[in-house]
């Protein structure tokens, strides 16, 4: 253990959390996005994130009452870092949403379907607003933990002197 | 003949102890928004005392007994960190590290005095 392990634990949640705001503005760009690569409308996208497995061995000991409830995910991961530092956080998934598109009336439209109705994503700026505040809080606490840590090594710098 | 002093030993494992808690303050803080996650602590006195105890044992930190915080409001999600109090719990860690190290040079400008008292 040290204090440089603490560091990588704050940054891999910084870099988690900069991703889901990636993701966020992702799903604002294309609020209205009728026609993605497959061309079906654009689908909201959600983060799922997961506590890195060896949390437990955080300390280098045997925890008592330890019951952290990591979510079981799916092991085709692509967005999984290769490096995961010990209590740190990654993305386990970025999932569609599955709620079905909304529908606008709008027969001039090149995507109207056979009884003029265009299908538009499911997208509600508020919900997409309230995450984005969300990540930035959670970026700028993280980012306070690294100052903090660095603090601490600065100090443990100074017994040398 | 042995230089450091018994008190220099002891903030070595308290130094280490801070460092333990920043650490799991920085999972804590990590984990702010996984789902299911739980606060995890460890009992600073408690295990300082037993640290003590065993003061000669260099590896007196290597099991620190991890325990879920107690008293946090579990969000609907499953989450129960709160970041005002992993805040306020890194800056106490991060002020008793720095006491832990001013303590530590004290012994050793002790030691130099010591050192050098025929000049």
């Amino acid at each position: 253990m040290n204090l440089f392990g603490v560091m990588e634990a704050s940054g891999s949640a910084m870099q988690a959390e900069r991703m889901r705001a990636e993701v966020v503005a992702t799903n604002m760009a294309n609020a209205e996005t009728t026609r993605t690569a497959s061309g079906v409308p654009y689908r909201r996208q959600h983060v799922v994130f997961a506590a890195n497995e060896d949390f437990a061995n955080l300390l280098g000991g045997a925890p008592t009452g330890l019951s952290l409830n990591s979510p079981s995910m799916n092991p085709t991961q692509p967005f999984t870092n290769t490096m995961q530092p010990a209590g740190g956080v990654h993305i386990a998934q970025v999932v569609a949403d599955n709620a079905s598109a909304l529908k606008r009336y709008d027969p001039g439209h090149p995507d109207a379907d056979s009884d003029g109705y265009v299908s538009y994503p499911d997208i509600n700026p508020l919900t997409e607003m309230v995450d984005l505040m969300g990540a930035t809080r959670a970026y700028g606490l993280n980012g306070s933990a690294v100052q903090a840590e660095k603090g601490m090594i600065a100090s443990a710098l100074e017994i040398a002197k | 003949m042995q230089i450091e002093t018994r008190l220099s030993d002891q903030i070595a494992h308290y130094l280490d102890l801070a460092a333990s808690e920043a650490k799991l303050t920085a999972a804590n803080m990590a984990n702010v928004d996984t789902p299911g996650y739980r606060a995890m602590d460890i009992d600073f006195e408690t295990e300082m005392r037993s640290a003590l105890a065993g003061t000669d044992s260099m590896d007196a930190t290597s099991h620190v007994r991890v325990k879920p915080e107690e008293g946090l409001v579990v969000r609907p999600d499953g989450n129960n960190v709160s970041m005002d109090r992993e805040s306020l719990k890194l800056a106490e860690a991060q002020l008793k590290f720095k006491t832990g190290v001013s303590i530590l040079r004290q012994q050793y400008a002790m030691v130099m005095d010591a050192i050098h008292a025929d000049k």
